[in-house]
């Protein structure tokens, strides 16, 4: 039988008044009591509305946080440097585009969805007798939640197209497979990237979800992964240290800091003069890595262990040196690697010398639990998302000098790719990839 | 097949849609479509039961080749009227049912139909033990036949078929899981997609007027998928399933997704719940 939503909202309060109904029984019964617990009961519920509260009560969230709303328009698209929300999810596609008419179509189109999402506002209703512009799952209002869609394009959209070719960034290749990695074909690469950012899992999958529906000519789903970071209690003074993958470390501790925005045109952004295609100023490269963690081993490696693999301290984030986890390790003091491991991760990953400057990245990683494998282990591991100017010098380069890493022995690379991240769209009427379309429609030079 | 235009007044009146309680004024219209599309079914059941009787024969004769020589060109009579066919979905699941159904996969002693002989004739190569599945899927498309004989056709049902065939294909037959032994998946691909047009073709002078952009954009998609289809095409049937590239995988797939989501309207656009 259907269930009928505007009745069920009765239930709670005709409830309630029958238990009135009974306490009043029970107080003429008591004499004296019927007035105390008439108050006791009146109290409590101003005091303590959780008491009355029934299982299926949504758990309520805050207007602060689903009108958080992150500008679309700007030189850059958003979600790089950009805070992370608490929830994270890429998805991979397969584009069907034929011509440069219909990529110039789909770039509209995207770019329309993701500004309604991302701005929010309230769908079309439409006649009762057609399907609903919009799933619903969020109601009758799309809050922007601090939702944020990021798009990049892989190889494969620029190699399998004649007119796309001559456009192709100049680092943006297919992911190769790395010594350590497994890579599982349907969870690798793909002609177009979404990533999706916002306070809640349900804004991420509305949009996804919306999109899907409105651009079902265009697009086709590869592969997806969705993660989130755990929301972390600020110190007594206000701080918030770093949140924890699902090794237990801080992950994000020596992170360059996206609000410096000349260290981010230098280490994320692509500029004039990098030999790029002119399009492409003002975008970036994405790296997106399906890492898996083989946590019930780590969980019995001992402690020490698991913090040399590192070259940090496990509770507190800092560097083997150092006492927190914004002191930087000092390397020079250390050529031997009898403090910080030669082989430790953040030594391996970022050496601090002059000529490894120009390696470093801004990682915008989430942690995801999928289920369980067929071995009856935990399918857990990190969603590793990388943004870089350079992919070569960046992401390439940094896993290069990893491989072989110890950490090795836990982890297990299965999916991603590499993906181009358009630049902005400038101001209203302004389009994701405008500049990529027109180049594409005016053709190669001759 | 030609649609049964001829005889959709009388038909209509034998099958008593006047008297039908949706069948108010708004409704009169889709009389004929109606009338054209239960023709279209008698047409594909009688087939049906036809093709399935000398396949079963073959199957209970130990007549591997001719069994796996027909069973494509069987199962597409039912996949064209999927939408009718699984208004019995006691039948559908022992006449269609795929091992995924049952937690006990292909030994599951539950698991029957089309697919089960599939797994006996290519899986293990031979008929043994395929006789009580033979028999039972002939006594089973008997049982549809009649039972679809004697069904008033719900417009609602008709009408939002062409969608339903749609989202069928989207969510378990692009993969290619629906024919897994015999890899056949491209002549169900092509059942499927002719009921779906069938239908819409049936109703269309209803909403061309209207909707041209829409009439348009569904004429549009299913020329690709047939243009797609035609590329497999072979003397007797289409191509197996490993034949089609991953381009034209993708290709079919966001068409199929277009046609589901724009013939999800269909419905609507006739005044129809
Ligand atoms: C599951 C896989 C991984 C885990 C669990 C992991 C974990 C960590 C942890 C705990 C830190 C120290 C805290 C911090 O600075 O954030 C760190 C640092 C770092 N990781 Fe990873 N990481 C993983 C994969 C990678 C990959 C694939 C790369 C790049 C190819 C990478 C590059 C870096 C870099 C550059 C640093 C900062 C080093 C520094 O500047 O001192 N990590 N990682
Ligand atoms: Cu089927």
């Amino acid at each position: 039988m259907a269930h009928d939503p505007e009745a069920a909202t009765d239930k709670p309060s005709a409830l309630a008044a029958d238990r009135r109904k009974l306490l009043l029984g029970l107080g003429i019964a008591a004499g004296g009591a019927l007035v105390s617990s008439l108050v006791s009961e009146r109290s409590l519920a101003v005091e303590d509305k959780t008491a009355e509260r029934q299982v299926t009560d949504a758990p309520s969230s805050n207007r602060a946080d689903v009108e958080q709303r992150v500008p679309f328009y700007g030189v850059h698209q958003a979600g790089i440097v950009t805070p992370r929300p608490a929830n994270g999810m890429v998805v991979a596609f397969d584009v069907i585009a034929d011509t440069p008419a219909d990529f110039d179509k789909m770039l509209r189109k995207l770019t329309e969805r993701i500004v309604f999402l991302t701005q929010g506002g309230q769908p079309p209703s439409l006649d009762r007798k057609l399907p609903p512009a919009d799933s619903g799952i969020l109601g009758p209002e799309v809050f922007s939640d601090n939702l944020t869609i990021t798009v990049g394009l892989g190889d494969s959209i620029f190699e399998n197209r004649p007119w796309l070719k001559h456009l192709k960034p100049k680092c943006l290749q297919k992911m190769t497979q790395f010594t350590n990695d497994a890579l599982v074909a349907e969870l690798c690469h793909g002609d177009l990237s979404l990533q999706f950012c916002a306070n809640s899992a349900d804004t991420n999958i509305h949009a996804l979800r919306d999109i899907l529906k409105n651009l079902p000519e265009y697009l086709v789903p590869r592969w997806k992964q969705e993660g989130n970071v755990p929301t972390i209690l600020p110190d007594s003074d206000g701080h918030v240290q770093s949140a924890r993958n699902f090794l237990g470390f801080r992950d994000g501790s020596a992170n360059p800091h996206s609000s410096n925005e000349a260290l981010m045109d230098e280490i994320v952004w692509v500029g004039q003069g990098d030999g790029e295609p002119e399009w492409a100023i003002g975008g970036t490269y994405q790296a997106v890595r399906i890492i898996r963690n083989f946590v019930e081993r780590w969980d019995r490696t001992p402690l020490g262990e698991q913090e040399r693999i590192f070259g940090r301290r496990k509770m507190s984030g800092a560097p083997m040196d150092g006492k927190t986890e914004n002191d930087a390790p000092d390397y020079a003091k250390d050529p031997d690697g009898k403090v910080t491991r030669l082989d430790a991760h953040i030594r391996l990953a970022n050496p601090r010398t002059p000529e490894t400057q120009k390696n470093l990245i801004l990682r915008r990683p989430f942690n995801y639990s999928n289920g369980v494998t067929k071995n009856g282990q935990l399918d857990q591991g990190l969603l590793f998302i990388v943004y870089q100017a350079d992919l070569d010098r960046g992401f390439i380069a940094v896993q290069t000098r990893l491989s072989g890493e110890p950490l090795e022995e836990y982890i297990k690379p299965i999916g991603g790719g590499y993906f181009y991240v358009l630049p902005g769209a400038r101001e209203s009427g302004d389009y994701l990839g405008r500049k990529l379309a027109e180049a594409a429609a005016a053709g190669p030079p001759t | 097949m030609k649609p049964h235009f001829l005889a959709a007044t009388a038909l209509a009146a034998a099958l008593g849609y006047a008297g039908m309680a949706y069948a108010e004024d708004e409704d009169s219209k889709l009389v004929e479509p109606l009338a054209a599309y239960k023709s279209y079914v008698a047409d594909h059941t009688e087939k049906l039961l036809e093709n399935t009787t000398k396949f079963t024969a073959a199957v209970n004769a130990g007549d591997i080749a001719k069994a796996k020589a027909l069973f494509a060109p069987t199962r597409m009579d039912y996949e064209s009227i999927e939408p009718i066919a699984e208004l019995f979905s006691d039948l559908d699941h022992t006449i269609d049912s795929r091992a995924d159904d049952f937690e006990g996969k292909e030994k599951d002693p539950k698991f029957s139909g089309f697919h089960r002989i599939e797994y006996g004739l290519w899986t293990e190569n031979s008929t043994k033990g395929l006789e009580p599945y033979a028999t039972q899927l002939l006594a089973d498309v008997k049982d549809l036949n009649h039972r679809i004989e004697n069904l008033t056709f719900p417009p609602e049902t008709v009408v939002g078929g062409a969608a339903a065939l749609m989202e069928e294909v989207a969510a378990t037959k692009i993969s290619g899981e629906e024919d897994r032994y015999s890899h056949t998946d491209l002549w169900d691909f092509k059942a499927n997609f002719d009921g779906s047009k069938k239908i819409y073709d049936l109703v269309k002078p209803l909403i061309e007027k209207d909707n041209a952009d829409f009439v348009k954009k569904v004429d549009e998609n299913f020329k690709v998928v047939d243009d797609t289809l035609a590329k497999y095409k072979t003397a007797d049937g289409y191509e197996l399933y490993d034949k089609l590239s991953d381009e034209d995988r993708k290709v079919l797939a966001a068409k199929v997704n277009v046609l589901a989501t724009e013939l999800s309207t269909l419905r609507g656009k006739l005044g129809l719940n």
